[in-house]
């Protein structure tokens, strides 16, 4: 999978999920502030994650730094990255 | 025109003033209603207050009879289980007030922190046991709704968070889903419509308007236990809601329609 295919895959599972304007979708975006997720919905992130990607990731010390749009780009192509 | 600006005018002045009066002697004789209800009933202060905030949106209800068409409609009392997860689309300050035509009493409403920051509330809100959620935890909010849950008692969400700016339904957050699930209680959801016209976000006056409250058959929160099954019946209920509100306003219109036919 290409970064940008990692983007977009993210991108279009996060929309559906939490039902997001696809034009929104910038990295630089807190996913608190500026997407309106709370913490019960990054909960709700990480089973997404793992059923688009088909990995487990819950207990990975890394999804509490998770800030940004673009931080779950990074944490994501690096998971794929290392599993290859 | 003049009649309905003259119309909204009285209602104005008619419910305010009403409200404001109702609002004083529930809190003047509250210490005597609560020692009536726990006398009568045996039940705890935060049962005793939640009962008495019933009974004010019942006040509410006839104070805006003259300007309000209201009717609750759906699935009858009978049918309503007491201890639910109710989930409610939010359009008004005032949509909390129409609970009071719920069957039941003992209703826990989960709101975020800006109702508690009104002075004149947030003592009741917190004798009530009310959930903040935006102070609580998760965790917080999950073990004392619960224990409403399995106390008898209901838990309300507004799962959109917000009041609607648009009349549209927004995004639904997830967690009555999960309390329902939890607990294994059924969620019921409620279709409210025509109180983004009673008094919209941003607006300080009321106007004459058409109300609907319609409930919905209880779903089964059992039938979601499987991993992350919340998301799932997340999105059903919403479409569900969102479909009812749909047949709502085509019936309002068509109602409209025919009445100045």
């Amino acid at each position: 999978m290409t970064e940008q295919e990692i983007i977009t895959t993210v991108n279009a599972a996060l929309v559906e999920e939490f039902e997001l304007d696809a034009t929104d979708m910038q990295p630089e975006l807190s996913i608190y502030q500026d997407l309106g997720l709370d913490s019960l919905d990054t909960v709700d992130m990480v089973i997404v994650l793992e059923g688009t990607f088909n990995f487990k990731i819950r207990e990975e010390a890394e999804i509490k730094k998770i800030r940004t749009l673009g931080d779950i780009h990074a944490f994501v192509q690096r998971k794929l990255s290392a599993e290859a | 025109m003049l009649t309905e600006q003259i119309k909204t005018i009285l209602m104005n002045l008619w419910v305010y003033s009403l409200l404001l009066l109702a609002t004083a002697i529930g809190i003047i004789l509250t210490p005597v209603l609560i020692a009536g209800f726990v006398i009568t009933y045996r039940w705890n202060l935060a049962r005793v207050v939640r009962h008495m905030i019933w009974l004010y949106g019942r006040v509410w209800l006839l104070i805006i009879y003259p300007f309000v068409d209201f009717k609750r409609e759906g699935v009858a009392d009978e049918n309503i289980p007491p201890n639910c997860v109710f989930v409610i689309n939010h359009l008004s300050f005032f949509d909390t007030y129409f609970m009071g035509s719920l069957p039941s009493s003992d209703v826990t409403f989960a709101v975020r922190s800006w109702p508690f920051k009104m002075f004149w509330y947030h003592f009741f809100m917190r004798l009530a046991g009310y959930l903040e959620v935006e102070e609580l935890s998760w965790q917080q909010t999950l073990d004392k709704g619960l224990s409403i849950l399995h106390g008898g008692g209901a838990v309300l969400f507004f799962p959109e968070g917000h009041r609607s700016r648009t009349g549209q339904l927004q995004r639904f957050y997830s967690g009555a889903f999960k309390m329902a699930v939890a607990s294994g209680r059924p969620i019921v959801p409620l279709c409210i419509m025509g109180t983004d016209r009673l008094l919209p976000p941003g607006r300080k006056h009321l106007k004459p308007s058409t109300v609907r409250l319609r409930v919905l058959a209880p779903v089964d929160s059992a039938d979601y236990g499987e991993e992350g099954g919340h998301r799932r019946l997340r999105k059903e209920v919403k479409a569900q809601i969102a479909q009812e509100l749909e047949l709502m306003r085509h019936l309002n219109i068509d109602e409209t329609v025919g009445g100045s036919a």
